[in-house]
């Protein structure tokens, strides 16, 4: 296993991960440009996908309840409606988990790190272990390069 | 009491006792590492996205899925398809809003989720209510299962068989911790897929592989005197709310079972976290197509006749099949394959219990031990010997509820149930604490009692419980209420509970605290990092 890098006798320092990083300016990230861009693109995809796939599966389970007659019917043999509408939803599953895996190694990780680059010196394992032995940790904001 | 049934399947012992050498040596191999809590609760987040993938699949795809999806839909055809569709479409609400955030945001139970901006105390209590009550659930249900299916396969007795599935699992779970769990529904994965896969060959192959082939034959074989199978709907569920129900229950609570959510604080990063969710839609979405093969077949292959072989729910339709594809009954082919497929189902059982045991016993440990009732004064080793314990304790405790209730428990109405309290007590609380700034304390604790209260109270009052067949209306006791899965209902409220327990108290401080969560959940900094390993 791995020893913690802070003296475990120390309370705080067994508590150390579960403490909020105060030393980051967590607001000062959410307000900046590049965080408003990732929530936004986000949001544009995941908020409509997320509409679209209850709305489409819901609707088959209301058909399936509630229009016995239609899903019965025949496609090609004994292939029927039912189970044409059934495959569509394992189609949808697919394309949309795809399309956000995509979307997310292209679009929204490198907004994430652009979002936080200027902070993630503040998140290192050694910056964890400072900020246990010595907190408060009392950095300006002037210390913060790109500022 | 006989230990022995008077048929003792012999191949079925060996393959049992070959699954059980490969995983007790997964375990003896990863309880070297298995001392600190990130290694027991997490795997020390060294987890690849694809070995993640297959263990979610391993950690969902339970006994419920492989033997009673396909021998619902042996004897009733669209309807058993059904519950299949809303076990997969479930990974996308995973997906979309929980999976990534879960991981940037947590660091072994969902409590943590909601302890970071709640206050620690309500909200640990509230999230380990909702983790213990869909868990024990769960884990009740796979037990009883895991009796029937190894009394009737391999000959051992009921009880015998839930106390070597309980051993085994708490095996894996004190000594492996989670190293031993993911590893075990890996091997276990990778074992139902190939079984799932050599059956489905051997099926499509008495149709010249003709899809449209197996349709045709299972319809005609469907068509037979007392037959319930139909390629249509309305044949099991027959109450149309109901279904509707069931189907809102379904894709809602996959995103509140602990034990699939716990998987996502083992892997590196969120990338790591949303490339397994993808990796799992592939295995089970594959997965459901073969089981409608499978249950086609079953209906082709053993007709009408095979219903009574099958046994309650159908769900011996599987091992039959494999056992008449293999050469009959009394064949060595027959019985070889009959031992294998026992096998799968005895491994896929196993793998999905021990995952259940570790994240309710994380619950106790993590939750109500260390942070409550020590309030974080104890030490690591000290929470990994508490979750040990618990797990211990749960074991038990689900062994001899599941003796005592015995195979009295019907089995799929208590999986229904989970992803009830699933969907309307964990889901909506942890959605709201990570996307709703306005969320607090109250709202948290008001939205997980709705939650389980109104799903259990519901549950208690609904016809199956009453004695009324499954999805008939206007059965039971209380002929006014003939919703058997209570989601449409139950879900609501738990969501309300959240709202009107946030709107109608003062707490405002969660909102300052929403700050870091919201970065945390939405960018990784801060996230949990994974431990290197000895």
């Amino acid at each position: 296993m791995a020893e913690p890098l802070a003296p475990k006798s120390d309370d705080q320092a067994a508590r150390a991960d579960d403490a909020p990083h105060q030393d980051i300016d967590w607001e000062a990230i959410e307000a900046s440009p590049e965080f408003q861009e990732l929530v936004h693109k986000r949001r544009s995809f995941v908020v409509p996908g997320t509409i679209f796939f209850l709305s489409w599966y819901m609707g088959f389970i209301v058909l399936a309840a509630y229009a016995e007659d239609f899903m019965s019917e025949r496609v090609y043999q004994g292939l029927t409606v039912g189970y044409c509408l059934a495959l569509t939803q394992f189609v949808m599953v697919l394309v949309l988990g795809i399309m956000y895996l995509r979307r997310a190694d292209r679009v929204y990780d490198p907004l994430a790190a652009k979002a936080i680059e200027r902070w993630t010196y503040l998140d290192t394992d050694a910056a964890r272990a400072r900020h246990v032995e010595e907190r408060p940790v009392a950095i300006t904001t002037s210390e913060v390069p790109g500022r | 009491m006989t230990v022995f049934a008077a048929s003792i399947n012999t191949t079925a012992v060996v393959v049992f006792a070959i699954i059980l050498a490969i995983t007790l040596g997964i375990t003896y191999w990863a309880s070297k590492r298995a001392s600190s809590t990130a290694q027991f609760y997490a795997a020390g987040r060294g987890i690849t996205g694809t070995q993640n993938g297959l263990a979610i699949s391993g950690d969902y795809l339970s006994a419920a899925s492989f033997l009673g999806i396909a021998g619902l839909i042996y004897l009733y055809g669209f309807d058993g398809f059904l519950y299949s569709i809303g076990f997969l479409v479930a990974f996308l609400t995973v997906m979309f809003l929980l999976a990534e955030r879960m991981r940037n945001a947590g660091k072994y139970t969902i409590a943590d989720v909601l302890a970071f901006r709640l206050r620690e105390r309500p909200a640990r209590v509230a999230a380990a209510i909702g983790t213990l009550n869909v868990a024990a659930f769960y884990l009740i249900a796979q037990m009883v299962g895991a009796g029937v299916l190894i009394e009737k396969l391999v000959g051992i007795d009921f009880t015998l068989s839930v106390l070597i599935t309980g051993t085994f699992m708490l095996c894996y779970v004190v000594f492996g911790g989670m190293v031993a769990t993911t590893w075990v529904q890996i091997v276990k994965a990778v074992l139902l897929m190939i079984g799932i896969v050599v059956m489905s060959i051997f099926v499509l192959n008495k149709v010249g592989f003709n899809p449209i082939e197996l349709f045709n034959r299972a319809e005609a074989a469907g068509k037979a005197e007392e037959s319930t199978f139909s390629l249509g709907p309305g044949t099991f569920l027959k109450n149309p709310i109901d279904t509707v129900s069931l189907g809102l229950a379904l894709v809602l609570g996959t995103a509140g079972l602990p034990h699939i959510l716990m998987r996502f604080f083992t892997v590196p990063n969120a990338k790591a976290a949303r490339s397994s969710v993808v990796t799992a839609m592939f295995i089970i979405g594959f997965f459901y197509l073969l089981t409608t093969v499978i249950g086609f077949g079953a209906r082709a292959i053993l007709g009408q006749k095979g219903v009574e072989a099958a046994g309650k729910g159908g769900n011996l339709a599987a091992p039959n099949l494999a056992e008449s594809l293999g050469g009959g009954a009394g064949t060595t082919g027959g019985d070889l394959f009959l031992a294998v497929i026992a096998g799968v189902a005895f491994a896929t059982i196993l793998a999905v219990v021990a995952g259940l045991v570790l994240s309710a016993s994380s619950a106790v440990a993590h939750d109500i031990w260390s942070s409550i009732i020590r309030k974080g004064q104890n030490s690591d080793r000290e929470e990994v010997m508490a979750a040990k314990i618990a797990a211990l304790s749960i074991g038990a405790i689900a062994m001899v509820i599941a003796i005592l209730g015995g195979e009295g428990l019907n089995v799929s109405f208590m999986v229904g149930l989970a992803f009830a309290i699933a969907a309307s007590a964990n889901f909506p609380a942890l959605l709201l604490a990570l996307t709703w700034r306005r969320f607090n304390t109250v709202g948290a604790v008001t939205g997980v009692l709705f939650g389980v209260v109104s799903a259990l109270g519901l549950i208690i009052i609904s016809p199956i419980v009453w004695g009324g067949p499954p999805g008939a209306p206007d059965t039971g006791a209380f002929t006014w209420y003939d919703l058997n899965n209570p989601g449409l209902i139950s879900i609501p409220l738990g969501f309300l509970g959240c709202f009107l327990g946030t709107m109608l108290s003062t707490e405002r401080e969660t909102e300052h605290s929403y700050h870091e969560l919201y970065v945390r959940s939405e960018t990784g900094l801060g996230a949990e990092r994974a431990v290197a390993r000895s």
